[in-house]
């Protein structure tokens, strides 16, 4: 069933991480990946290891949930892996037989790509696990703001952002709909090469069109009728307001910007 | 001929945490020639259970049959018996797709197999049968018609496939009364002159009452009545009313004017001979 | 009559419209329609499809614009477009798919939509949206996700949007004819109540008799003008009439007809079984 897609991942809870304001988590996420790029040598990597599961574990998420979202890219992972370890560069050749080539250097430079990409998506993960997709559309609108004179259209993104997660449960019920009623009329969307197919999904895919099409229509009407007329003088119910918490997690992320710098270039740096 | 449910549960979302099981050991026998109205509230499995007709959703436990054959199967058999039963959505007009009238109602026959000459056969008695001219039609584009007439077209879409059975769910459903009696006259006409069993799904009990020979309702998952609707209505008119579900108008007005003396007999089910009865007691011919 | 001296909320003077349509003709969908609406009156429009009720509807907040003549509401011309906001807040409307015309993705976020447009300040939007989703009964909805909602529940939520808009006249517009029974009544029902209690002004569109059966006044169309209006007990006595339209009038004024005809003596304005009940007893 279509309909049992659930619309992005959020996972609902009340937890320090799940409070947070949206601006900060945002903005906290992009100073931690700029921590992970930051990351060098081993010591670097074990304190990012620490730092997201201890991320994960306030945030109350199942740790499992969080690896999980490394999947989709885990083909990438291990490629980028395979090339480091077989093509690798650098002097202490371990293994060589025709192009390919196994350094030392090479394997642990695998492992810390590798395990930046993982690093990346778990962060990121996070983000997305403890923030509604409506409450994160508010977060970017918010902090696009002040991009607006330069023509970032801040609104409008939000806006279309916000219209999209209302209607993508609708139009897949529809979908479904559509699927079964062609289906119930002898419909075919298994066989034939990729250019039937292509074809055999036009009588779902022009009505879906076409209903898409009238729900705008009505849509656009409906906001007319409701006063709508772009973020102009626009107000919010729902106002985002900064706390004890959101400072904590901005100390938080830039102590760890801090502490990688220090890691890579400080008084420390030459002895790892 | 006949389609069976044999002990039919239905569970949505199975193994996830939004798993629900919205049918629950249903048994039901439809045959060839009935006349069935399927009433019950949104969200009762009305829905789910008319899907299981067809084979578009599989039974969680037990089996839905027809006259021998799994619906559920993977076989060429159970292909051809799913598509002895055409199935009409709410709102069918919102899933017409071709340019023309003619190709939109060929599309079921096409997808049969048949050759064109049996494909233009099927689209004109297809037509005629939802009081449809071809020769002034076939050629529009669906989507120039109105709105009673594309829903005749989408219901023609099905009826060119010569199903056995036909499942209509709520087919006057945002007409208004002159399309609505339209659409009712094409699908008893349907009825009457092929023989095919109807299960229609309706909000109406006037239609229920009107139309079918037999009523099921269906409330939360199960069916809780079965049998020929003026009976029903006659029988069951409290329990009815207790489960929030509407009595016909007629019913309603009958207990008026019981309830001021004026007694109706039960066999009274129609305008026309409840004109006469109250003509009869008030002394007028 | 005092309250028929009172200025018409809505005023609506010899207003046609003419559009084009897709095969380029010129169609009058409205031909000089009259109609003043007093403020807290229930007004029920019936006529079937193609009879220019939904074009009158979208006249009223001016999401139509008259090609001839004027709609006025308290007194603001429509066609003005300094007013064009204020119309809008005064006459909120609710459309025929409930699917639609809900915009967030939040029950609170949508009845909240309308005043943020408008600028009204937070705290204010929040009370509003509060007292909105009270008066149609959806207060335990208000954090749910509308398409997890029966059709009933969401058309509440689109009244709820026009009353935290702050109108204090609500055109719907054939807001029951995609519902189950269930999600009528309770349209017709919410709608009442606001009504009687909040002294909303109504304009219901509906080719559903038994809808306009509580109206002040129903209101008959017909190929874009006003054939005849009255109570609800002088419009659904024109049996024949009615039908001759393509429009069903309740059973009690159906069977009250027949009888008169075969010349028994009714009293006049039946229209409910127990009107003819008592008449018959």
């Amino acid at each position: 069933m279509l309909g049992d897609i659930t619309l992005g991942q959020y996972y609902p809870g009340n937890s320090f991480v799940h409070c947070l304001d949206p601006r900060t988590k945002i903005l906290v996420t992009l100073l931690l990946i700029v921590a992970i790029f930051l990351a060098q040598s081993v010591p670097a990597y074990v304190a990012l290891w620490v730092m997201v599961f201890f991320v994960i574990a306030i945030s109350k998420l199942p740790f499992l949930l969080v690896f999980k979202s490394v999947k989709p890219l885990l083909f990438i992972i291990l490629l980028t892996l395979a090339m480091h370890v077989f093509v690798g560069q650098g002097e202490t050749v371990l293994y060589q037989w025709k192009f390919i080539r196994i350094t030392q250097e090479g394997i642990a430079m695998g492992i810390k790509m590798s395990m930046r990409l993982m690093l990346l998506l778990m962060i990121s993960s996070v983000l997305t696990f403890t923030t509604s997709p409506i409450v994160l559309t508010d977060g970017i609108e918010s902090l696009l703001r002040p991009f607006r004179c330069i023509g970032v259209p801040a609104h409008e993104l939000a806006m279309m952002m916000t219209i999209a997660l209302r209607f993508i449960p609708t139009l897949l019920e529809e979908t479904d709909r559509i699927i079964k009623a062609q289906t119930s009329r002898g419909a075919d969307f298994q066989s034939g090469n990729i250019l039937q197919k292509a074809k055999n999904m036009l009588p779902i895919l022009i009505p879906l069109f076409i209903s898409a099409f009238r729900r705008a229509d009505d849509l656009a009407v409906a906001m007319e009728a409701r006063c709508y007329r772009g973020g102009e003088g626009r107000t919010r119910m729902h106002q985002l307001a900064y706390r004890g918490g959101d400072a904590a997690a901005f100390v938080f992320g830039i102590a760890m910007i801090v502490f990688l710098v220090l890691l890579r270039w400080g008084p420390l740096a030459a002895k790892l | 001929m006949s389609i069976e449910l044999e002990h039919v549960s239905f569970t949505y979302s199975k193994g996830t945490p939004y798993e629900k099981e919205v049918l629950h050991d249903i048994s039901l026998t439809i045959e060839k020639g009935e006349f069935v109205a399927i009433i019950g509230h949104t969200g009762s499995g009305k829905s789910t259970l008319i899907q299981h007709l067809n084979g578009l959703l599989h039974p969680t436990k037990g089996k839905a049959l027809l006259d021998g054959t799994d619906l559920s199967g993977k076989t060429k058999e159970a292909r051809a018996a799913r598509g002895k039963v055409g199935m009409v959505f709410q709102y069918p007009e919102h899933q017409l797709f071709a340019e023309t009238v003619y190709e939109d109602v060929a599309f079921g026959p096409r997808n049969l197999g048949l050759t064109e000459d049996e494909v233009e056969q099927r689209v004109r008695e297809a037509l005629q049968f939802v009081g449809l001219d071809y020769d002034a039609l076939a050629q529009r584009s669906p989507f120039n018609l109105s709105g009673g007439q594309m829903r005749r077209v989408a219901i023609a879409g099905v009826v060119s496939m010569k199903p056995d059975y036909l499942i209509l769910d709520e087919p006057s459903a945002g007409l208004d009364p002159g399309a609505r009696r339209d659409v009712f006259r094409e699908i008893l006409s349907l009825y009457k002159k092929q023989g095919i069993g109807i299960i229609m799904v309706t909000h109406s009990m006037e239609d229920a009452l009107q139309f079918a020979n037999r009523l099921l309702v269906v409330y939360d998952g199960r069916i809780i009545m079965d049998g020929k609707p003026a009976a029903l209505f006659r029988e069951r008119r409290k329990e009815l009313q207790d489960v929030g579900l509407d009595i016909p108008e007629i019913y309603k007005l009958k207990d008026a004017l019981r309830a001021k003396g004026l007694a109706i007999p039960e066999t009274v089910t129609d305008t026309a001979s409840l004109l006469k009865e109250i003509r009869k007691r008030k002394g007028l011919k | 009559m005092e309250t028929k001296q009172q200025a018409p909320f809505i005023d609506i003077k010899d207003l046609s419209h003419i559009y084009t349509d897709t095969e380029n003709n010129e169609v009058l969908a409205l031909d000089k329609v009259n109609l003043a609406i007093r403020p807290g009156e229930f007004v029920a429009v019936i006529g079937t499809n193609g009879s220019g009720k939904s074009t009158l509807a979208r006249h009223l907040n001016a999401l139509l614009l008259p090609s001839e003549g004027t709609v006025k509401i308290q007194g603001m011309d429509t066609l003005d477009e300094t007013k064009l906001w204020e119309i809008r807040q005064n006459v909120g409307m609710v459309f025929q798919n409930p699917d639609n015309q809900i915009v967030a993705a939040v029950v609170e976020e949508d009845v909240a939509f309308g005043p943020e447009n408008i600028g009204v300040p937070p705290d204010e939007i929040r009370q509003r949206v509060e007292d909105a989703l009270k008066a149609v009964g959806m207060t335990e909805y208000r954090t749910r996700a509308p398409h997890l909602l029966s059709g009933g529940q969401k058309q509440r939520v689109a009244i709820a949007g026009t009353l935290a808009l702050g109108s204090n006249c609500i055109v719907l517009d054939e807001p029951t004819a995609m519902l189950d029974p269930q999600g009528r009544k309770e349209i017709v029902g919410t709608v009442r109540k606001l009504n009687k209690e909040k002294h909303i002004t109504v304009v219901y569109i509906t080719h559903n008799m038994v809808e306009a059966i509580h109206a002040d006044r129903v209101v008959v169309m017909k190929k874009g003008r006003i054939l005849f209006q009255g109570t609800p007990q002088e419009v659904f006595s024109r049996v024949e009439e009615l039908e001759e339209l393509g429009l069903e009038a309740p059973l009690a004024a159906k069977v009250a007809f027949e009888l008169r005809k075969t010349g028994m003596k009714l009293p006049q304005g039946i229209i409910t079984n127990e009107d003819l009940a008592q008449a018959l007893a």
